[in-house]
């Protein structure tokens, strides 16, 4: 159990924050424990929920004047045991910082709090015809704040970039309390991007209080097909023809075969054949003219690839229902197994269909189920391996098979994590990655923002020499 | 030869150092080093590197030169490291859409390489266009006419090798656009002209060829009108691969100022390009003037990059897009600096999606008094930019007004910041010396 905060200490953080918004009940501080990848447990010492940047600021003064690390957290869906917090540390949360400060639909910006969650940001510029480009699968639940510090992406992501090339300017609150500005559109600044190695610093660096991101218009039209193949590397094909020729579609994603049969077998199911071997969902977007030919190009590769169906949507419904089973898969798998490890390699896009087949061989020898849903147009992989927690031998299994995958990515001329940081769970394997020397200059640069080393410490970087493992 | 050629031709070859004579055309804002060197790989990099740290030796990297006379002046430069042998294409996977070169490939080169695969690099940075460096376009880090539409270099950089001001090689990112393993040190590395170590090699991404690149010109009657058509135009909720208000300047007669262009960029496939051509045009309520295709759509866009050249004076003043009305209103107190008989007189190039606002004056007004009053305007014109949340960054110019002035504006207090970045990664504090501010 973590070592209770000192009454005065509680006392000076109700102060800033008011009682109700400093928790200190260990019942409620379960609700703390993990993030969206449940293999990992941890009870912070309390949480604070501060309203503005004000409050942070005075928070992160006091807790600094104590000593006490300051793990940031947004909605905590991330998946790599990021927001995290060991017994000794205080989690500053943004659940209550979601409101949107200005909004500039003329210039498409909106500057909003970190709390606000993604899709609610794009809800409130739909009327503007306006949308916020970034989409997370989790979108509906996680905060801008989290998308930040993870530099999140998103199917999307593939026509439209990261999270990094959306956000213009953001208020910083660093671990002793100091607010800075960091970027700002409609100014140029000389010196280095400061604003862009804070995106994607994953907490380690400070609290982004204030976000401001460029929007875009919402495209005229969009147009989206499912293909249905009986092999996975049929699919492959067909996504690196649809990307030869030129086309550029908004979303390239591919679920697998174990992944439909779970989708279908849960209540989310959309009717994909259970007795496929991959579905590949494409969409177009744009100008409402130039669709139909994108889309009858990319239904003829899919075809000349092999897909022994290829649907299209008509309305806005259709098109949700051919979805579904991408955007619930998380959701469907986490109905047939108790816990769910995610990876999130990144790998060139030519290697995808032969790193699948590595990660499927890495399943059978470890025996474990591994069902893939991935960006195919950028090669980022997300094998879910499914295990539960309470078999300790399961997830010895588990632990070893991730890093071989990861291992696999690498080999292939791609990294680690694509999308969703390293945070606790991959920092043992950034040295697949990086050698001392990158390493030393990351945390060479953590230490300008963090010299103390108390921003969310024990994320990213990893111990030296290497001994972490999972199950500790 | 001089002791620091000296010592340098001992450590690489004599072949690789240049001084005396040949060290001129490389001058930094005025400034001529005392040598100039051309190292073949990063070992050699890396030598130099640690043996300037050594000596407390100023070095300067660089590419090709092409925007040398950019940026603050240097504080001093002993040693002018120019990455030009160091050009080899090191792969290109069109199917994997990314291209991984030595820094010293020039742009022009790694588009033509690109074109044969029906790929393109989109990007057309102001100042060197495409005679410049992959390295040195990411080190200057400038976006160009495109940067709504494709993102800036940083956003395109996938991955580099950077040797650091002590001679550590840095293997930063990778080949994959998606990528959050670790910090990304990578961000500093665009725009940090050369403040924090050599970049000896970059992966970026690549793009297809749009099938439909065409641009449509539109006159507009003066620079006002020509502005608040810019903005129309960009209103539109289709996505415009770029708006640019052009005003190309005299003749050599020059009045100076000529009829501004608005020109519209669309990139996009056949069906759509006609439908954004037919609600751009509706838009404007007026026929384009000209109506360009394919090269000589793109010609017209690397230009206004090209517009800088021969310039002796750069401005970039910057607002909200917004407000581009506003601060093309804020050009007539310039129109006395210049003179207006010395080549075009002055250009104009503003970006309607970032508010950018390029000024380009081709020969400062020697009259009497012009310093003074030049840095005066100058002074007063960043005062009320900042004033209304905007910057006024002078990117290239004498060195007696960019000295005075200073290139960029006020720095805030995240300077703090940049200043620990530089000595963690320079610590002998050798590496362009004040061509950030500090």
């Amino acid at each position: 159990m973590p070592e209770p905060l000192t009454r005065e200490l509680r006392d000076r953080l109700r102060g800033v924050v008011g009682d109700r918004w400093v928790i200190v009940d260990a019942d409620r501080l379960l609700a703390y424990e993990s993030d969206g990848l449940t293999a990992y447990r941890k009870t912070p010492r309390a949480v604070v929920l501060p309203k503005n940047t004000k409050e942070v600021s005075r928070l992160l003064g006091i807790l600094s004047q104590e000593g006490v690390p300051v793990v940031p957290r947004g909605a905590g869906t991330g998946l790599s045991g990021g927001a995290l917090a060991d017994g000794d540390a205080v989690v500053v949360g943004t659940a209550r910082m979601t409101e949107i400060i200005e909004f500039d639909p003329a210039n498409r910006l909106a500057r909003v709090q970190p709390g606000m969650i993604n899709a609610n940001l794009t809800k409130a510029a739909e009327p503007f015809g306006l949308y916020y480009a970034p989409d997370p699968s989790s979108q509906s639940a996680c905060t801008l704040g989290g998308n930040v510090a993870e530099n999140s992406g998103g199917p999307h992501c593939l026509k439209y970039g990261v999270t990094s090339r959306y956000v213009t300017a953001l208020t910083v609150v660093t671990y002793d309390g100091n607010i800075v500005e960091l970027g700002g559109f409609g100014r140029e600044s000389g010196g280095y991007d400061l604003l862009g190695v804070f995106i994607g610093s994953e907490g380690c660096f400070g609290i982004a209080t204030e976000i401001e991101v460029q929007l875009l218009p919402r495209p005229e039209g969009v147009q989206t097909l499912l293909a249905i193949f009986d092999r996975l590397g049929d699919a492959g094909t067909a996504v690196t023809e649809i990307m030869a020729e030129g086309l550029l579609p908004a979303a390239l994603e591919i679920i697998d075969g174990p992944t439909i049969r779970a989708v279908e077998a849960s209540v989310f199911a959309a009717g994909y054949p259970t007795d496929a071997e991959a579905a590949l969902v494409i969409e177009f977007d744009g100008i409402e003219a130039g669709l139909a030919r994108d889309v009858a190009r990319a239904a003829e590769h899919c075809r000349v690839a092999g897909a022994r169906e290829v649907r299209t949507a008509d309305s806005a419904e259709e098109r949700l229902a051919l979805w579904r089973g991408r955007k619930k898969a998380f959701g469907a798998m986490g109905q047939i197994s108790n816990d769910l490890m995610v990876q999130d390699g990144t790998v060139p896009r030519s290697k995808l269909t032969e790193v699948l087949e590595l990660i499927t061989e890495i399943g059978v020898r470890y025996d474990l189920t591994i069902a893939n849903v991935f960006h195919a147009g950028d090669g980022n992989l997300h094998p879910n391996l499914l295990f539960d927690r309470s078999n300790a031998e399961e997830l010895g299994r588990v632990d070893r098979a991730s890093k071989e995958i990861m291992a696999v990515c690498v080999d292939a001329g791609g990294t680690i994590t694509g999308e969703h940081g390293v945070g606790l769970d991959k920092r043992k394997y950034m040295t697949l990655v990086h050698g001392p020397e990158e390493l030393d200059a990351m945390q060479a640069v953590k230490s300008v923002f963090d010299p103390l080393g108390r921003m969310n410490p024990g994320k990213v970087l990893p111990d030296r020499p290497d001994s972490a493992s999972m199950t500790t | 030869m001089n002791p620091l050629a000296g010592l340098l031709s001992e450590r690489l070859s004599k072949a690789q150092v240049v001084e005396g004579f040949g060290t001129e055309r490389w001058a930094v804002c005025g400034r001529v080093p005392q040598a100039v060197v051309f190292p073949e790989n990063e070992g050699q990099v890396a030598e130099v590197l640690t043996l300037s740290s050594e000596e407390g030796w100023h070095c300067m990297p660089a590419g090709r030169g092409s925007w040398l006379n950019g940026g603050q002046p240097p504080k001093g430069i002993d040693v002018l490291l120019s990455t030009d042998r160091m050009n080899e294409v090191s792969a290109y996977e069109p199917a994997d859409m990314y291209i991984e070169a030595q820094a010293g490939v020039g742009l022009d080169e790694l588009q033509r390489r690109a074109s044969e695969c029906k790929q393109w690099l989109p990007l057309d940075p102001p100042g060197g266009g495409g005679r410049g460096t992959l390295g040195a376009m990411l080190a200057v880090g400038t976006a160009g006419t495109l940067q709504t539409s494709f993102g800036s270099p940083r956003d395109l950089l996938l991955g580099a090798t950077l040797i650091t001001g002590d001679g550590r090689r840095l293997c930063l990112g990778g080949r994959v656009v998606k990528n959050v393993a670790g910090f990304d040190l990578l961000k500093l590395v665009a725009g940090s002209w050369g403040t924090l170590g050599v970049i000896t090699s970059a992966t970026m991404r690549m793009f297809p060829i749009p099938a439909v690149d065409r641009s449509l010109l539109f006159r507009g009657a003066d620079v006002a009108a020509g502005a608040a058509l810019t903005s129309r135009i960009a209103q539109t909720p289709l996505s415009l691969a770029a708006v640019e208000l052009l005003v190309p300047g005299g003749g050599e007669s020059g009045a100076g100022i000529s009829s501004p262009l608005v020109a519209v960029r669309i990139l996009e496939s056949a069906d759509a390009a006609a439908e954004a051509e037919r609600v751009v045009v509706e838009r404007a309520g007026i026929a384009p003037v000209e109506r360009l295709e394919g090269e000589k759509s793109r010609a017209i866009f690397d230009n206004v990059g090209a517009m800088e050249g021969g310039a002796e004076l750069v401005l970039r003043m910057s607002l909200l897009p917004t407000r581009l009305p506003e601060l093309v209103e804020m050009i007539p107190p310039l129109e006395g600096l210049y003179d207006p008989r010395a080549g075009w007189g002055m250009r104009l190039a503003a970006h309607a999606y970032t508010g950018v606002l390029r000024v380009m004056i081709a020969k400062l007004s020697r009259a009497e008094g012009w310093l003074e009053r030049s840095n005066a305007v100058l002074g007063e014109l960043r005062r009320s930019l900042e004033e209304k949340g905007g910057s006024l960054v002078v990117s290239q110019g004498p060195p007696e007004i960019v000295g005075a002035l200073g290139a960029w504006g006020e720095t805030g207090p995240a300077a703090v910041f940049a200043e620990r970045i530089r000595v963690a990664f320079d610590p002998a504090s050798i590496l362009a010396q004040g061509r950030l501010p500090q």
